[in-house]
């Protein structure tokens, strides 16, 4: 099933003369854990304020085209409808939460959309379990470390339910320990809650075994997409500024100048990687 | 050049950052601290030019206890470069943010045009000398944080996690940029937790862990050592993980160039 | 300045004061200055200041309770020093026993104050305060902007000592020069430090956009304060206490200092 929508989407901010997203069609289906990757300022964030009607609500400019989330036209309906489908979670931890608890930035959203008490309770305690943070309840933002301030984001956002998840590269300021503790929660979302993952991340070594799907964007348009693996065998991302793992570098590598192509696997992990040679040897 | 002797550093709040740290820095060499948020790297980095002062122990730069001297001094020969430094422009143009800093080193007005002209010129920054600093994108306003530090020439260049935010184009320029102006004499002393960044620049790595020192030596040898790293909370490199796998062709764990291990694959596999 | 500041800060506890409704604490410290404004007697301000004291025991934080009275008196005798002024300067009145007397008393009655305000906001959590305000039929709009600036002011903070000391390491010195090049001397600080502010505020008011800010008019709430029976009885025992002092103040006539 179709969940976002794009046809032929433009848009420039107010003020700028030059078209930050170009001609972008777009279907993504119900379930899929897709990747945007590109360099910084290609696009990623604008496209994905497309998908959460930050534009054209909150941001001005002029766009051109339709924006479909869950059926509903992002033209039509605000940002709060919406953000009840498609939740959006930026880069910075410290600017999204604004409460004083733990508790109160998950409730905080709930809150404005007026639901019942009891559902709040409800939805917060849920909210907390999935992101494995129950103990932070009580917390002040201020005493969590940087990883721990992205989950209660993210939590704070899972409280409304979306059925859509937007990343604007929220482990850019981790440290890889807690930048993999993240990705895997993420990866849980998709896996066992059947969340819709859009990510826009520059880490592509811990994302990608997972993702279904890479999109790579390249001055405001989509250059590539497909699957991960396809993607990374026929088509050369470095000049879009994209980061490739190192092992896809060992095995083009052996691919291009020494004549391995191991039946044209891209190895997306470290695990894979040594399965496909172990299984060559022999 | 540098030495810390038994530094112990307490934040007001009582947190101990860091706790008895020993340490020598030569002249020429490009040293990377490593570690995970809150290991204690930046309070370090501010102990270069006596931003902190230590609690106990002492800090010398070129012999001269930090204590015993200003932040404005030790500045000219330490350049710090902050992770948010595009955060702390002000200036109407490039131009005088990059001036700043000279002028208040009292340098004589036409060696302050022949400096900031050299800056721009090594940043690759030229054609923007009279445009606001804000107006740069976020890759050319990393090049000024840059500019600006290196217009002095300080003798020792320190980068706080100058790759956080940045895409692997800005990161290859970024490690260029280190490589020459280490050519050129600078001592660099880089901060991150990038591993595969720092792997690329192969530098001597000194790895911190809750305020301590717990490991200085060659990238190759510290960078390989899996068990020590995940104590650290840090991820070896890729290219490590996965030659500590490949016992079974005959191949060690090592830190080497995609090429490299490529070929030494297809060697084993023949 | 700072003393008095750590004074008003909420101090984590689990006693019966901290556990007093929000309200009823506000009601309790603004019946204690009202006390205190309309006695000017030394003994009864003596007398607020030691219930004061007491609630402040009995909530275990008597000693920065104290330390907030005691950072206070700079500011007392400033205080003070004024009224004697003041009083001097009134035609026909010289220094005596009696203008020193009511000068005293007055700053007197402002350690009561001081120490009431104290004990009400080291008991109590911003977070209390704000709910209180929301009880009080308060518009959210403001109880948020309350609850954010206090979220906000120890980023900030750091955010300018991070500022302070990049500009330091390009050479920037603060203590140096006159008034004015020191003025000066500020503008590479302040307008990073707007400009962070600035794209700070454009972010965050992204991040309530998308957490569904004002989308409904009646906004619900997980927590909510609600007057417990011990609430109510100690609410009735202090009005029934000032109403005494008010009785004793209008129809009995006291003979003490």
């Amino acid at each position: 099933m179709t969940i976002i929508k794009s046809s032929n989407l433009w848009f420039k901010y107010s003020g700028s003369s030059e078209w930050a997203i170009r001609e972008v069609n777009i279907e993504i289906n119900e379930g899929e854990f897709v990747v945007l990757a590109g360099r910084s300022g290609c696009g990623k964030s604008t496209l994905m304020r497309c998908f959460n009607g930050l534009i054209p609500h909150f941001y001005e400019g002029e766009m051109i085209g339709k924006v479909e989330v869950c059926g509903l036209d992002t033209r039509e309906n605000p940002t709060y409808i919406l953000s009840q489908y498609a939740g959006m979670v930026f880069q910075n931890p410290d600017n999204q939460l604004f409460a004083l608890t733990v508790e109160a930035d998950i409730a905080f959203a709930l809150e404005n959309l007026s639901i019942p008490k009891e559902e709040i309770r409800e939805r917060v305690d849920w909210a907390l379990r999935v992101m494995g943070i129950e103990e932070l309840r009580d917390k002040s933002s201020l005493e969590l470390s940087g990883g721990q301030k992205q989950k209660v984001a993210i939590a704070s956002i899972l409280a409304m339910r979306p059925q859509i998840l937007l990343l604007d590269e929220p482990t850019s300021s981790l440290d890889p320990f807690s930048a993999k503790q993240l990705i895997d929660t993420i990866i849980s979302l998709n896996q066992k809650y059947k969340i819709t993952i859009l990510i826009a991340e520059h880490r592509l070594d811990l994302l990608l075994p997972y993702a279904s799907r890479m999109i790579v964007i390249d001055d405001g348009r989509i250059v590539l997409d497909g699957k991960p693996r396809e993607v990374l065998d026929k088509h050369d991302v470095m000049p879009y500024g994209v980061s490739v793992p190192r092992i896809v570098k060992v095995a083009t590598q052996l691919k291009k100048s020494l004549g391995y192509s191991f039946n044209h696997v891209v190895p997306l992990s470290v695990e894979e990687f040594v399965e496909i040679l172990r299984r060559w040897r022999n | 050049m540098i030495v810390f002797e038994n530094v112990e550093y307490v934040y007001p709040n009582g947190f101990k950052a860091l706790r008895g740290v020993n340490l020598e820095i030569e002249s020429g060499e490009i040293v990377a601290l490593m570690g995970e948020n809150g290991a204690g790297k930046t309070t370090l980095l501010k102990h270069l030019n006596g931003l902190l002062k230590p609690f106990s122990g002492r800090v010398l730069v070129d012999g001269v206890d930090t204590r015993r001297t200003t932040v404005a001094s030790l500045s000219r020969k330490v350049g710090i470069v902050f992770q948010n430094a595009e955060e702390m422009f002000f200036s109407p143009t490039i131009y005088e943010e990059i001036a700043f800093a000279l002028n208040n080193f009292r340098y004589p007005e036409d060696v302050i045009q022949k400096r900031v002209g050299w800056a721009l010129k090594f940043m690759e920054l030229e054609e923007y000398r009279d445009k606001s600093p804000f107006l740069l994108s976020g890759g050319e306003k990393k090049r000024l944080a840059l500019a600006i530090i290196l217009a002095w020439s300080p003798e020792v260049v320190a980068l706080d996690e100058p790759t956080v935010g940045q895409d692997i184009l800005q990161k290859e320029k970024m490690i260029q940029i280190i490589r020459q102006a280490n050519q050129q004499g600078k001592t660099i002393i880089i901060s991150s937790h990038d591993v595969e960044f720092i792997a690329d620049i192969k530098p001597r790595i000194i790895l911190m862990s809750k305020g301590r020192i717990v490991k200085d030596g060659p990238a190759e040898e510290v960078l390989t050592d899996i068990p020590l790293l995940q104590e650290c909370s840090l991820l070896p490199p890729q290219i490590v993980s996965l030659t500590s796998r490949l016992d079974f062709l005959g191949i060690r764990p090592k830190l080497a160039g995609p090429e490299e291990i490529a070929v030494e694959i297809a060697r084993r596999l023949k | 300045m700072s003393t008095i500041l750590r004074g008003l800060q909420f101090y984590p506890g689990k006693t019966v004061i901290h556990k007093l409704d929000p309200r009823v604490k506000l009601v309790i410290s603004l019946l204690l200055m009202m006390t205190a404004a309309i006695y000017l007697e030394v003994t009864i301000i003596t007398i607020v200041v030691a219930v004061e004291a007491l609630l402040s025991i009995i909530a275990k934080v008597f000693s920065r309770w104290a330390r907030t009275v005691y950072g206070a008196a700079p500011l007392i005798i400033l205080v003070f020093l004024l009224n004697v002024l003041f009083k001097l300067s009134m035609p026909g009145q010289s220094l005596g026993f009696q203008s020193i007397y009511e000068a005293l008393q007055l700053a007197y009655r402002l350690v009561a104050f001081l120490a009431s305000f104290s004990i009400f906001f080291l008991t109590t959590t911003p977070e209390e305060l704000g709910m209180a305000l929301t009880k009080m039929k308060v518009p959210y709009m403001y109880t948020f902007a309350f609850i954010s600036a206090i979220r906000f002011t120890p980023i900030l903070a750091e955010e300018l000592q991070s500022i302070i000391d990049a500009q330091k390491s390009r050479g920037l010195e603060l203590e140096k020069g006159n008034m004015i090049t020191r003025l000066r001397r500020y503008i590479p600080i302040l307008i990073p430090l707007m400009v962070n502010v600035l794209r700070r505020s454009y972010e965050l008011a992204e991040a309530i956009e998308v957490k569904c800010f004002g989308a409904k008019k009646n906004r619900t709430y997980l927590r909510e304060l609600k007057m417990t029976k011990r609430d109510l009885t100690v609410l009735s025992i202090s009005i029934t206490l000032f109403t005494l002092a008010i009785y004793v103040k209008l129809f009995v006539k006291l003979n003490i200092p």
